[in-house]
């Protein structure tokens, strides 16, 4: 009987502090600073948002690669000339 | 009688007659779309458009039947966002070498607000990033400047409806989100881990009763040691801190004996659960911590909300001027304005400095330094404040001041000030909390003391063991569990029973300086009278119904506050007004409405430019017709709440910035003896502080941003709900309906509120003069201490449920 009740302690633990980790990597990334934000904001969750999400992240990660592209040219550019 | 219509874009409700209407082309499925869409204004006309035709039309859905503002017509140039002087001040360069600018956006009503500018900014070529923040409506926005410019996404901004001004995110800033975040992150820990440990006790309170083995107690134990272990030493860090910087200052506070008696509660524990016989008391170790972090997180907050509200002031600054030198127009940044420089201001701008009028002549909206919301007119040679709204046509006028003397800025350091270094008001609780825990500590060490001297030998454990484990069950024992929660519980009741009434409190420590006040300071406009005008005398003998059809029309025209007043007084008095079509309307700057109907002249206003706006005549084709005397009203419920307040013997002051006559007048029908009228901002801040100085505990109760200075330096501020956000921002209670007689009700809960405190208080105290004897004499078994910890907190919680009773 104790066993059980010890792996069901051991498993429990496991498992909320799982939870409170990732509660902590959502806090230390700011998502629950913003109150109002959080509480509303949940209710405009719909699929075309997440679409919509998912093509910004495309968009910024090809700006960010075009922006890391010209710096690398400069670079070189001033490397050149010197 | 006319029907009242639904804007489209902003739900506002207006006159079906006024709206701009359209039929409906656009293809809609939702069951909400009708045949024909009206528009207040051209502004929400022109959103509504943008919105649908850039697919965006599901913020409709989203502000469901909220209402919102009509959109922020800026004429004003964006190019300004693009210049040098600009990026170098507000602009940062990111690590990926992106652009970075923070900006307060203006206009955010509703989560679908925020939903639309994120989602509109977002599609746009070139940005980054764009995160609005509800609570403080500050915006985070990273672009790339080789595809977009910054100027064009101000445009965008405002082009659905929404205005942006930018701040430099202080020091101050950055460091206030940290510790909000930190104190957040410790916080839900213990929450969390408290939350857990109290499951865990049903099992274990239980097992007290119907018996339990050693075994399962153990486990029961090691669980309760996992979850407790990080409350005490992350969320409880913040203690052992205030406790070592205080000892550093020779003060002992109230976080020594948390720490102090949280630690020794937990090295019990540790010595029960690895060997020792007895009870574990991990659950009190959790419960306290969380219990007190709560409440500092609260302060945490709130020092947060004095930082955002600083930003927001500083952003509605202006930043630039115009300079006219020679007939040529430039943009000067404010800082580089000079005396004698010649400035212009346009309608809907703001003055950057003081000075004198040399050219033009126009209304000023002042209500930011006198608070009066009647706009005042400027002629040659007028007075020009800083910070005062343009609200007619473009003036001219001469510097007098720069701008780090000018009134804007000198109440804007003023109230950063008060804001900063708003005094603590101490707690009676902390007060309490110093003698008991130095009291406590004392009692303990003696008592170590006492059972190791003279203990005597025992057959189990040694002497020194047995001393400590009954020092330690004194600090156990007389843990300040009950006094811990004998304020918040009672004022969290106080709280409740204060929100539901329409008082929002910001904290509760305003109650017991509420309950504590000497001296209730009133400002007039706003706060005792309406701040609205309203008709008195009519003179109007031979009104024929066309003519009364006539001035309504023309009044209707309108949003002047003498033209919405005689509205409503026409609305009142004759039934089935009608609404004619007026021509050439046209509003003449500081005297009234002139329009033409059928060859008929008519004019709505003042005839001679030396009375006030408290007449308001009406002519058709030069002939007076009716003449209207208004009057700001007083409040109902505004002499109630005055003799209300000389019964609890408080001394009630009135502090207004209008003239002598007024204010006269209104003390007199109110019955407030005192009375100071033509008052600065400044000045009232400055009688607030005298009074203060004199040892009064001072509310003060305003509504204008004339009033946000002299809210800040008040022990408790109570702001009226229909206020500036300003003055909403820098004071502790909102009465949120914008009745007088919520101050009435705020003293009433607050004093009852604060009784209950004190008994409470009584109840811990009692509870430890019985208990701490019997703990010092070796009594206290487990089971006596735990059911007595509870019964404590049991009494406190069920006396505070007594608070709520019917307002007499």
């Amino acid at each position: 009987m104790t066993g059980i009740l010890w792996i069901e302690l051991v498993v429990g633990i496991i498992v909320s502090f799982t939870l409170l980790a990732i509660f902590i990597w959502g806090a230390r990334q700011g998502q629950f600073e913003d109150s109002k934000k959080m509480m509303d904001g949940l209710l405009f969750d719909s699929p075309e948002d997440l679409q919509d999400a998912v093509e910004k992240e495309k968009r910024v990660k090809e700006l960010k690669e075009k922006k890391k592209q010209e710096q690398d040219t400069e670079t070189k550019k001033s490397e050149e000339t010197k | 009688m006319s029907e009242l219509v639904k804007c489209s874009h902003c739900h506002l409700e207006f006159d079906e007659k006024v709206m701009i209407k359209e039929p409906n082309t656009f293809q809609e499925s939702s069951a909400s779309s009708t045949p024909i869409h009206y528009f207040c204004c051209n502004g929400c006309q022109g959103v509504y458009h943008l919105l649908k035709s850039d697919g965006l039309d599901s913020f409709y859905d989203k502000v469901g039947n909220s209402k919102l503002a009509p959109p922020i017509q800026n004429e004003s140039d964006s190019s300004s966002f693009d210049m040098e002087s600009f990026k170098s001040r507000y602009i940062k360069t990111t690590e990926e070498g992106f652009s970075r600018v923070d900006l307060i956006i203006e206009g955010i009503h509703c989560a679908a607000c925020i939903w639309l500018n994120e989602k509109v900014l977002g599609q746009m070529d070139g940005i980054v990033e764009a995160t609005i923040n509800f609570t403080n409506n500050k915006a985070k926005i990273v672009w790339d400047e080789n595809s977009v410019k910054l100027s064009q996404i101000i445009d965008k901004i405002r082009m659905i409806g929404y205005n942006a001004y930018p701040f430099e995110r202080t020091q101050s800033e950055i460091k206030a989100t940290k510790k909000n975040r930190d104190y957040f992150l410790r916080m839900s820990i213990a929450i969390f881990a408290s939350m857990n440990i109290m499951m865990i006790d049903v099992a274990k309170y239980t097992g007290f009763f119907t018996g339990m083995s050693d075994e399962m107690l153990r486990i029961v134990h090691m669980a309760e040691f996992i979850f407790a272990t990080p409350v005490l030493f992350y969320s409880g860090w913040v203690f052992f801190r205030g406790a070592y910087y205080g000892l550093k200052n020779h003060v002992v506070n109230m976080d020594l004996l948390v720490s102090v008696g949280a630690t020794l509660t937990y090295i019990y524990s540790l010595y029960v659960l690895f060997g020792g016989a007895g009870h574990s008391y991990f659950d009190s170790v959790a419960m306290i911590i969380t219990f007190v972090l709560v409440g500092k997180y609260l302060e945490v907050i709130g020092k947060k909300d004095a930082v955002d509200t600083m930003d927001k002031i500083r952003s509605s600054i202006p930043l630039e001027a115009t300079r006219v030198v020679d007939g040529i127009k430039t943009s000067i940044a404010i800082d580089k304005i000079e005396i004698g420089d010649i400035l212009e201001v346009k309608n809907g701008e703001k003055a950057s400095v003081d000075g004198i009028v040399t050219s033009g002549s126009s209304s000023f909206d002042e209500s930011s330094i006198s608070g009066e919301s009647l706009p005042v007119i400027k002629k040659l040679d007028s007075k020009i404040y800083s910070g005062t709204l343009n609200v007619d046509k473009v003036i001219r006028y001469k510097a007098v001041k720069n701008y780090a003397n000018s009134t804007l800025n000198h109440i804007v350091e003023l109230l950063e000030d008060s804001l900063n270094s708003k005094p603590k008001i101490e707690q009676t609780t902390n007060e309490l909390s110093k003698y008991f825990s130095v009291s406590i500590l004392t009692v303990a060490f003696l008592t170590f003391l006492g059972w190791f001297i003279f203990g005597g030998l025992q057959e189990e454990i040694s002497t020194f063991e047995n001393a400590l484990i009954i020092a330690i069950s004194v600090i156990v024992i007389a843990c300040p569990c009950a006094l811990a929660l004998a304020t918040p519980i009672a004022s969290l009741v106080g709280i409740s029973w204060l929100s539901r009434e329409g008082l929002l409190f910001k904290e509760a420590k305003y109650i017991e300086t509420l309950a504590k006040a000497d001296v209730m300071v009133f400002d007039k406009t706003g706060t005792l009278t309406s701040g609205k005008l309203s008709v008195i005398s009519a003179k109007c003998e031979e009104f024929s119904t066309k003519q009364i059809n006539l001035l309504y029309s023309l009044v209707d025209s309108s949003t002047h506050p003498v033209s919405l007043a005689v509205k409503k007084y026409l609305k009142n008095n004759y039934e089935e007004l009608k609404y004619l079509e007026l021509e050439s309307i046209e509003q003449l700057p500081a005297r009234g409405i002139q329009a033409i109907y059928e060859e008929q002249k008519l004019f709505g206003g003042k005839s001679d430019n030396t009375s006030d706006y408290t007449t308001f005549e009406f002519f058709i084709n030069n002939e007076k017709i009716a003449t209207f005397e208004l009057e700001d009203s007083i409040k109902d419920g505004a002499r109630q709440t005055i003799e209300y307040l000389k019964e609890q013997n408080i001394d009630v002051i009135l502090c207004s910035g209008d003239n002598e006559k007024v204010v006269t007048k209104v003390s007199n029908e109110l019955g407030i003896k005192n009375y100071y009228y033509s008052m600065t901002p400044i000045e009232k801040a400055d009688f607030i502080k005298s009074l203060k100085e004199a040892g009064k505990t001072v509310v003060m109760a305003g509504d204008g941003v004339n009033d946000s200075l002299a809210l800040s330096r008040a022990d408790v501020s109570i702001a009226m709900g229909d206020g500036a956000d300003i003055s909403l921002d820098v004071s502790d209670v909102v009465v949120l309906n914008d009745k007088i007689d919520g101050v009435r009700k705020s003293f009433y809960i607050a004093k009852r509120t604060f009784g209950f405190i004190k008994q409470n208080l009584a109840i811990s105290l009692i509870y430890n003069i019985i208990t701490i004897p019997i703990a010092m004499a070796g009594y206290v078994i487990p089971l006596v201490a735990a059911l007595s910890m509870s019964l404590s907190s049991l009494l406190v919680v069920g006396n505070s449920v007594r608070i709520k009773q019917k307002i007499k």
